[in-house]
């Protein structure tokens, strides 16, 4: 991995994929910022505009990722490892689930209600749990319960934080 | 800990009453959107308003701060929120009088689209200045400005703010408006810079500066009301210094969603009259610098009238500034 | 002398029974509340500030300071368990502290920052009432052209002591700095790379790219892994630092103290700059710096110093100016303001009780950090027992609430998850996420100064020259680039951001 131990090697061939695409993902951040802050001016170096900074700094990125990109070749270093899917989409889809209910969401034909902390919270810690691969639902679905509660106390009533609760049932 | 107490005490209190309450507004506690975060001079008037408010609703009023794009994220939240009495904002000058002119793609209408309540206090606006700042007084800031207007700096606490807002008026009423401005993130910063001296003048809330003047840290030129400050009883007026043009002060004051109900309403506006004629809270609003609005001011449409007034004061400079 | 008599009156203030009560409580609840992934020192502060509005002022004072050292030390906790940074100060213990807790020595760790944040405080605090007063000059000195001079050495720091990958490293402080251009533009109001999102309108928050990248990325890292996760949990040292440990920490707390207590002087959040700056310190100095990032313990006991110093005598400008220096100064000001009480240069001799009543409760606060953390760390590292696949969930709800509560925005929250997302597919490349939030963190601050430097000079780049402080700064980046850039020297560089 480090640059400064790894034995050149001969010859031009990817010698480690995780270098390549860490330089193309760089590179294609890099576009990306560039595009979306095409329009902003970029004033003069006397003057700078709102453009100036971001476009010099995606350019600085860019050229990074191209350097990795080709040392990539150049290097023995290493290679790109499998993903975890489940934990992809049951935990961050947990953090999701709970952006989504705590205080209700439109998006066009979609409507969730404000389904509050009271739902809110069991919904996160089940679902997010069960991309454990040692997961037992029935132990899941109390530590769910008694966490949410755990919550509750804490946040809405020790702390009075102003997170709804059950707006559907409470009107809070 | 004894928080922790009463709220678990509460919490079992609410599980057995339930609903028991009569049907009057308010039958649960009332949302005040702060649009800054907490700490703030808008919270903090906000803070003592509502804490008596409380008491002549009989519900909690919380405080929720949703802080962003100069104050625009939690009012556009506040008034497009069901319109049940539930949620009310306590904004102020930036985000009811200026943010039309300043954020073009506003969510929100000041004039039309929301219900106001009422004015909670108004905030004297002082022209400061570096200790060493080669004007003595008002007509000498002018004269100078004018004639140096392209080697002063003004520094400001960001766009959008008080300080950006009121500024960009006096350089519009003093025909300036290409002075050099320098921009802060925050009111603290920008002092500091002032302090030491590295920008010329500013203009901001008498409560973030007044400290500062009565220390000599820096200079007041003039308040910018109609009546001097008992904060900083010699710091002369606009007027008497010679910028009787140059008249603006920062407020705040609450609005909700339009559409209220007329029972909501009345109520918030008996409870923000409560609050303002209390002894205690009065005397808390005076200590930081704040003016007690009239009358005329605490009621929905003398609010409105006020929003209208300063939007059309500062819409022209305001669109005329150096932004986009 | 003067400033016994000061102090004297200040502990008559500090010691009544009320006030160690105030002082308690704060630090108490203070960590509990700080400890909580997702819940840094700014979010605690804001959460706890409105129960301090019953108070009168100096107790309000004195409880709400004791809520920040208690937040600071509690985010400190979570960096060395769950290695999540409750803010850009933590960032740094996340590299060793974490790494020795996966060895076993949590408690070692947390031990170590307790007594090296204790020693730190007290210094601090008698810094502050000794000092206070012409040390405030020094924040007058910096304007916003050495200000910006300074962000670059802090980054040409960062550059040269990172290794990893340095290109690696490299790419993660300009992809920081980038994302630190997100946002509203402070001068026009133009929106930049907001992608019309209101809640992007003020840049991305740090908690939100902090607990995507390091707090959610490290949970999906888990997941796929857990046999990893495992040896933090079988194996338990000893608890609290040892004589070894101690003799180890001396020198890094030593140094830490000086060099955080005065970058926290400075104005504009120099505070930030005191752990990075005690690390590589640290490192450059070691006898072994390989050690580093696999568990060394002046990893911890350098930064945690440097943290608990810069963050009191970051009260400095507060205090003596009325200015506050940075965000948790700034809800410190909203606190006493509500009290009636306006900072501002003469705080010191209208209020001298309240003054010295609050340095007093300082150096009583980092006593009761003692008190409350050296009994807690056995209770912290038993957390590291519960079983990861209920562990995780809890640190999700956590985080959530917290962020959640930052700006009550849940588009927040499901920013953070994308955060989340992106900080996986960082550690999937290789990268890692330290060097991305300290450019995130200095890169705010470095434009924005570099602008208001441009302004004040009419866009004359000599400014940052012509001014001997500037200038100063300047030399010593420079020098410490050319000193990376000679071939002989280049071998000797040492990681400091890997994990």
């Amino acid at each position: 991995m480090s640059l400064n131990q790894i034995e050149r090697a001969q010859g031009l061939r990817v010698r480690s994929t995780q270098d390549l695409a860490g330089g193309l993902f760089m590179i294609a951040l890099a576009l990306g910022a560039f595009v979306f802050t095409w329009d902003l001016p970029s004033g003069t170096l006397r003057q700078l505009g709102p453009g100036m900074l971001p476009k010099a700094f995606a350019v600085i990125c860019a050229g990074l990722g191209a350097m990795l990109a080709l040392a990539s070749l150049r290097y023995n270093g290493e290679k790109l490892s499998g993903w975890s899917w489940k934990g992809i989409f049951f935990a961050l889809g947990g953090a999701l689930l709970f952006a989504l209910t705590i205080r209700g969401f439109e998006f066009g034909p979609i409507r969730v209600p404000a389904l509050g902390l009271l739902v809110s919270g069991p919904l996160l810690i089940f679902f997010s749990g069960l991309a454990a691969d040692d997961r037992r639902i029935k132990e899941l679905l109390i530590f769910a319960v008694a966490m949410s509660t755990a919550c509750i106390l804490l946040f809405k009533y020790a702390l009075s934080l102003p997170i709804p609760l059950a707006p559907w049932l409470l009107g809070i | 800990m004894k928080k922790l107490v009463l709220g678990l005490a509460a919490a079992a209190a609410l599980a057995v009453s339930g609903n028991a309450h009569a049907q009057a507004y308010p039958t649960k506690p009332v949302t005040m959107i702060v649009p800054f975060a907490a700490g703030g001079p808008t919270d903090i008037i906000a803070r003592i308003v509502a804490d008596h408010m409380s008491k002549t609703l009989g519900q909690q009023i919380v405080i929720e701060n949703v802080a962003g794009a100069g104050g625009t994220t939690g009012i556009a939240r506040a008034v497009t929120a069901a319109p049940d009495g539930y949620t009310i904002a306590m904004g102020h000058l930036g985000t009811f009088s200026a943010a039309p002119a300043t954020y073009p793609g506003l969510k929100y209408d000041p004039i039309n689209g929301m219900q106001t309540i009422g004015l909670a206090g108004g905030t004297p606006i002082l022209i400061v200045a570096r200790k060493n700042f080669e004007p003595k007084d008002l007509k000498e800031f002018v004269t100078y400005v004018k004639a140096n207007a392209d080697k002063v700096n003004e520094a400001h606490a960001g766009l959008g703010s008080v300080s950006w807002t009121t500024c960009t008026l006096l350089k519009g009423v003093l025909g300036t408006p290409k002075i050099n401005a320098v921009a802060y993130r925050g009111t603290g910063p920008a002092l500091n810079d002032l302090v030491s001296g590295q920008v010329d003048f500013m203009c901001d809330q008498i409560v973030s500066v007044a400290e500062q003047v009565r220390a000599n840290t820096i200079k007041a030129y003039a308040v910018a009301s109609a009546q001097r400050s008992p904060a900083l009883p010699d710091v002369p007026t606009t007027k008497e210094a010679g910028l009787p043009e140059y008249q603006i002060e920062a407020w705040n004051g609450i609005a909700g969603p339009k559409g209220m109900p007329k029972e909501a309403i009345d109520k918030l506006v008996d409870a923000l009259n409560k609050a303002l004629n209390d002894e205690g809270t009065k005397k808390r609003l005076l200590d930081l610098g704040t003016v007690l609005p009239t009358a005329e001011e605490r009621t929905p449409a003398g609010f409105a009238a006020l929003i209208k007034r300063d939007a059309d004061k500062l819409t022209p400079a305001l669109s005329a500034a150096p932004k986009q | 002398m003067d400033m016994l008599a000061n102090l004297s009156l200040g502990f008559s203030v500090a010691l009544t029974l009320k006030n160690i009560g105030l002082c308690f409580v704060g630090c108490l609840v203070g960590t509990l509340i700080g400890v909580l992934p997702g819940v840094g020192p700014i979010a605690t502060i804001s959460i706890l500030l409105p129960i301090t509005f019953g108070l009168d002022p100096t107790g309000a004072l004195i409880m709400l300071a004791g809520i920040y050292y208690g937040a600071q030390y509690g985010g400190s906790t979570t960096a060395i368990l769950v290695n999540i940074p409750g803010e850009a100060t933590s960032v740094v213990t996340t590299l060793d502290g974490h790494q020795m807790a996966k060895q076993g020595r949590a408690g070692v760790a947390l031990g170590t920052a307790a007594i090296g944040s204790f020693f730190a405080g007290c210094v601090a605090t008698v810094i502050i009432a000794a000092l206070g007063a012409p040390l405030t000059r020094l924040a007058l000195l910096f304007g916003p052209a050495e200000y910006f001079s300074l962000m670059v050495m802090g980054l040409c720091f960062a550059v040269v002591l990172a290794r990893g990958s340095i290109l690696k490293a490299f790419c993660m402080i300009m992809l920081g700095l980038l994302f630190s251009t997100v946002g509203t533009d402070l001068e026009t109001g133009q929106e930049r790379l907001t992608f019309g999102i209101p809640s992007l309108s003020d840049g991305i928050d740090f908690s939100v790219l902090a607990m995507g990248v390091f707090g959610f990325a490290e949970v999906l890292r888990n997941l796929e892994a857990p046999e990893a996760r495992d040896v933090v949990k079988n194996k338990i040292g000893r608890l609290l630092p040892g004589w070894d440990d101690i003799k180890q920490s001396i020198k890094p707390v030593l140094r830490g103290t000086a060099i955080g207590g005065i970058l926290g002087i400075l104005p504009g959040n120099g505070a930030v700059l005191g752990p990075f700056a005690s690390y590589t310190m640290e490192k450059k100095l070691a006898k072994d710096p390989s050690r580093f990032g696999k568990g060394a313990i002046e990893g911890v006991a350098g930064p945690e110093s440097a943290n608990n110093a810069g963050a009191q005598t970051a009260f400095i400008p507060l205090l003596t100016l009325g200015i506050p220096p940075n965000a948790v100064m700034a809800l410190m000001v909203g606190a006493m303001t509500i009290h009636g009480i306006i900072p501002g240069p003469q705080v010191m001799t209208r209020n001298p009780d309240l003054f010295w009543g609050m340095i007093a409760s300082m150096w009583l606060g980092n006593l009761m950090l003692l008190v409350i953390n050296l009994p807690l760390v056995g209770m912290w590292v038993k957390l590291l027992q519960v079983p990861y696949r209920l562990m995780f969930p809890a640190i999700l709800i956590f985080c959530c609430i917290g962020i959640y509560s930052v700006n009550n925005q849940p588009l927040d929250v499901a920013f953070t998850a994308l955060f989340g997302l992106f900080g996986y597919l960082l550690i999937k490349l290789g990268f890692e996420p330290a060097p991305l939030l300290l450019g995130f963190v200095l890169g705010k601050l470095m434009e924005e100064k570099l602008r208001q430097a441009l302004i004040i000079s009419r866009g004359s780049f000599f400014t940052f020259v012509e001014r001997p402080i500037s200038a100063g700064l300047l030399l010593v980046a420079v020098a410490v680039l050319a000193i990376a850039l000679l071939p002989s020297m280049s071998k000797k560089r040492d990681e400091v951001f890997t994990e």
